[in-house]
């Protein structure tokens, strides 16, 4: 990777205003002429995407909410699936949804083109249903663990997240390792540079102590991570452990819903092709002795894992969405980790990476080979 | 529709009937649903065993047939002509190969009998859900575009005229011949070959049948076999572009060589006195052997495998034309002192050994090396190279002939995008099998020959140019249709989500994207159904005919259960 450059800004009124001031700076310049940008809803209790035009609504915007409704991939690609458009937009978003946009950018489900996305140091994202039993006091809790780094209360698999300071897109904020009233601007595209040098900002300072910073906590993280993932694997490893961990699963495919990388128009699993005649059934009951309903939800995990795995970001909107309280994102994320291992392949970390589904090695995936052949 | 299946078993002989017990097969099969009758025969292949299908077909009123028998790959075509002559469609057959995959492999005859009572189970299984599929038939074109106008380009072009096929013969400089026009002898006799290639080049000057652009490139080209439309860049009398169809396309776009300035330690451009193999062919043909000082050399080096390293490849011929060149030093300037370095020799062939050994007998040094490299000293020459042994030596020459490795030509990889086929990882065009199939591509009505394939000398291009024009008389025939493949590739408009992935996997450039609709869509003349796309579409939009997804599934089960 080309050697990043950064600059520090200046941000005694605070990071989230001051990111806010150079966005309507940007604005003002036409630099770009729209802003996609997590806000707080008008009740105060809850937090969307907003494609900003009126650039005096930029004020009440969020740069880093403590929740992810909406993964911001499915907002980028809501707007500009049917092709780019010609308006230069900027997008705030968190690494792992700047990587899910790249993933489905490589996928042609969205144009990023003319888009500049920006990523921002992330803490973690705290569970939906522990932020809406109480949003005001989830917010102070949320504030708090960010100033101490304390990912105690954020989403499991945000726990266990090695690549939350990952830049992909073209411009990221980093908060860690920055002195008192500043932080970091690092540019990792052209069309970056061309946006902060725009702004009037220099990108010639030194980004030592936000590397060193972040390369201490991925690497704790990965530890973690790993370490997780080899537990979870003793857990839900092997077909009666997976049964077994999938037959709370009720079906309804929220997790799927949720998810940035499930595009399909209608997957197959909701289709008629899982619709079998009546005597599949009592076929399989006669030969298992019995068969649950819901039938299919083991093959359902199954499916999406073998779908989605080589792209998935670990992002944990799956989790979230789950009402059945199952650790899908996590027992996702091991996959993943694993899939794209297999690849050298690390979903969203380069456009210029073609997705492993559409790349012939001769010479690959010995590891998977028939071990009697 | 009312289902009346009937499955025949093949005794194959002895090879099936020795090792299934095709009774206990007959009974295990009899009672399933909708199936009208199961009969064993000695050999289904056979004439009177293809009457036999036929009638029975016929009198049993049969809707689908399970044959039992050996490899698709053997015998699928005969018992699909056995349909059509009994008026079923030939894709409601289903064969069950239990003669490779069965009788042959497995001893024990009780799990053979089982496990040819499953694969039959697994054939009915699918049967039941193939749909009849209709062959198609186009007018198809029989005139050949030719690119290349070299020794490769002229002998296919020639090979197709004389059958009154309409040759294009299109070459990209002003002249027809294109890097044998260079040469003054081959090698091997030694004999003068300029006038057999002239008078080759004439025969394609007289002859009416072929249409010769010179100073011409082709610009585009779409379509597919039996059907391509061309595009030149030039244009014709009235500023028109020009442009003309054809059935069948002859890539002949020849080779070139590797420029020895890539590897600086032969000192090519640098010093005088250091040429390649092609400027000593030119300079032996039009003048005489001289240095730049327009003295005759008294000693010259003539290095081999030039550029093989950084290749990676043998280039075949470089050996061969260096003694060649050995020879012609030795005739015409008897006593100049000929020393080749070599690092591999590379002379096979029935009369290749003859040809080194008389060059040898010419007092001809040849010095193997290990590394070599050249400097100048004074207005000579130091060859400076590893023997054998790793030893350092030196010898003081004259004049230093570089027989440089074949590259493809400049813009084969031009010529490879407008046509549409691929090139290998050393930019030769891609053949489809580089055994068994190395004048096809993997585009059908795309043939390639001579240099733009692989290094190769005189005799082995003729020999492709025959081929390819072989292949185009026997598989393009005027008046003949065309039958493109049936089982192909169908992308459903409601479930694409338009990501391109199956673009990016086709191999025949069958999938095109309609940017109104952003959808995928399938060019079905074009498409091979391999299936690529069916298994790449992460949407489940992409299918294929006759491998659709509840034919496998009834299979699988069937055969699983």
């Amino acid at each position: 990777m080309s050697e990043l450059k950064g600059a520090v800004v200046s941000a005694r009124s605070g990071t989230k205003e001051t990111i806010i001031e150079l966005l309507e700076k940007a604005m003002d310049k036409g630099i770009f002429d729209g802003v996609i940008v997590p806000m707080k809803v008008p009740a105060g209790d809850s937090f969307a995407y907003v494609f900003v035009k009126d650039r005096s609504l930029l004020k009440e915007s969020f740069p880093l909410p403590p929740v992810m409704f909406v993964q911001g991939a499915k907002a980028v690609s809501s707007v500009t699936r049917l092709g780019e458009g010609n308006m230069k937009i900027a997008v705030i978003m968190r690494p792992c949804e700047v990587r899910a946009t790249i993933e489905l950018a490589k996928l042609n489900q969205t144009n990023i083109e003319n888009m500049t996305l920006i990523s921002i140091d992330c803490p973690g994202v705290l569970p939906t249903s522990d932020f809406l039993s109480n949003p005001e006091k989830s917010m102070k809790q949320f504030d708090e663990a960010v100033k101490k780094l304390d990912d105690k209360i954020m989403r499991p698999v945000c726990q266990i997240c090695d690549k939350s300071s990952m830049i992909a897109g073209d411009l990221h904020i980093g908060t860690l390792g920055a002195k008192k009233d500043t932080f970091f601007i690092i540019s990792n595209s052209q069309k970056g540079n061309n946006v902060v040098e725009k702004l009037g900002i220099k990108l010639k300072d030194n980004l030592d102590s936000w590397h060193n910073k972040v390369k201490g906590i991925s690497e704790e993280k990965h530890k973690k991570r790993k370490k997780a993932h080899k537990d979870l694997k003793s857990e839900v490893g092997g077909i009666d452990n997976l049964v077994e961990t999938f037959s709370h699963c009720i079906n309804c495919h929220n997790c799927m819903k949720a998810c940035p990388i499930c595009f399909c128009r209608l997957c197959y699993f909701d289709s008629d092709k899982v619709k079998h005649p009546s005597e599949d059934y009592l076929e399989r009951a006669e030969s298992k002795g019995s068969i649950r309903f819901l039938p299919d939800t083991t093959l359902f995990q199954m499916g999406r894992m073998m779908h989605m795995s080589h792209s998935c970001v670990s992002c944990g909107a799956c989790e979230d969405a789950c009402p059945m309280s199952i650790p899908v994102a996590q027992i996702f994320s091991m996959i993943a980790d694993e899939t794209q291992g297999l690849f050298d392949y690390i979903s969203g970390r380069s456009l210029d990476e073609p997705v492993p589904l559409t790349v012939y090695e001769e010479e690959e995936l010995h590891e998977v080979e028939d071990a009697n052949d | 529709m009312e289902r009346k299946i009937g499955v025949y078993i093949c005794e194959c002989g002895p090879n099936i009937s020795e090792k299934v017990d095709i009774d206990k097969v007959i009974d295990a099969i009899s009672s399933i649903e909708d199936i009208s009758v199961v009969e064993k025969y000695k050999l289904l292949c056979s004439a009177d065993g293809k009457k036999f299908l036929e009638e029975q077909i016929k009198k049993q009123g049969l809707t689908h047939l399970v044959v039992a028998a050996c490899s698709p790959k053997e015998h699928e075509k005969t018992f699909m002509e056995v349909c059509e002559n009994a008026d079923i469609n030939p894709y409601l057959l289903q064969l069950a190969n239990i003669r490779e995959q069965c009788a042959w492999i497995t001893e024990d005859k009780d799990e053979a009998t089982k496990k040819a009572i499953r694969m039959i189970r697994a054939a009915i299984g699918r049967v039941r859900y193939h749909s009849p599929l209709d062959k198609k038939e186009i007018e198809s074109n029989p005139d050949v575009l030719v690119i290349g106008g070299g020794i490769a380009g002229i002998e296919a072009s020639l090979q197709l005229a004389n059958t009154d096929r309409k040759v294009y013969l299109i070459e990209k400089t002003s002249s027809l011949g294109g890097l044998v026009t260079n040469f003054e002898k081959n090698f091997l006799g030694m004999k003068p070959i300029s006038d057999t290639i002239d008078k080759k080049i004439q025969d394609v000057k007289n002859n009416k049948n072929i249409k010769i652009f010179t100073d011409a490139e082709v610009e585009e080209v779409i379509g597919f076999f039996g059907n391509f439309e061309i595009k030149l860049k030039n244009s014709d009398e009235e500023g028109d572009p020009i442009g003309f169809n054809v059935g069948a396309i002859v890539l002949a776009t020849g080779l070139t060589l590797f420029d020895p300035k890539n590897s600086l330690k032969y000192g090519y451009g640098e010093i005088d006195n250091i040429i390649t193999s092609l400027e000593f062919e030119k300079m032996n043909k039009t003048g005489k052997i001289s240095l730049k000082n327009g003295k005759p050399p008294k000693s010259v080096a003539i290095i081999h495998c030039v550029g093989r390293d950084e290749k990676g490849y043998c280039s075949e011929i470089c050996c061969m034309y260096s003694l060649k060149f050995a020879r012609y030093l030795k005739d015409k300037i008897p006593q100049v002192k000929v020393s080749n370095f070599y690092s591999d020799l590379c002379i096979p062939g029935k009369t290749h050994q003859k040809f080194y050994e008389q060059t040898k007998e010419k007092n001809v040094d040849l010095i193997r090396f290990t590394d070599v490299g050249i400097t100048k000293n004074k207005d000579q020459l130091n060859i400076n190279y590893k023997d054998e042994n790793g030893n350092k030596k030196s010898l003081l020459v004259d004049m230093a002939i570089l027989s440089s490795a074949v590259e493809p030509a400049t813009d084969a990889s031009k010529v490879a995008e407008i046509v549409g086929i691929s090139q290998d990882e050393k930019s030769f065009f891609a053949e489809a099998h580089e055994k068994i199939n190395p004048v096809s591509t993997s585009t059908e009505g795309i043939y390639i020959v001579g240099g733009a394939q692989g290094p190769k000398d005189i005799s082995s291009t003729l020999i492709q140019s025959e081929a390819a024009a072989g292949k185009i008389l026997s598989s393009l025939v005027p008046g003949r249709k065309i039958e493109p493949e049936v089982k192909v590739s169908h992308i459903s408009e409601s479930f694409c989500i338009g990501c391109k992935t199956c673009i990016s996997v086709c191999s025949y450039g069958a999938i095109t994207f309609d940017e109104a609709k952003k959808v995928s869509v399938v060019n079905e003349v074009i498409c091979r159904g391999c299936g690529n796309c069916v298994a790449a579409c992460p949407s489940g939009a992409a299918s294929i005919k006759h491998f659709k997804f509840n034919q496998i599934y009834q299979e699988l089960k069937e055969a699983v259960k």
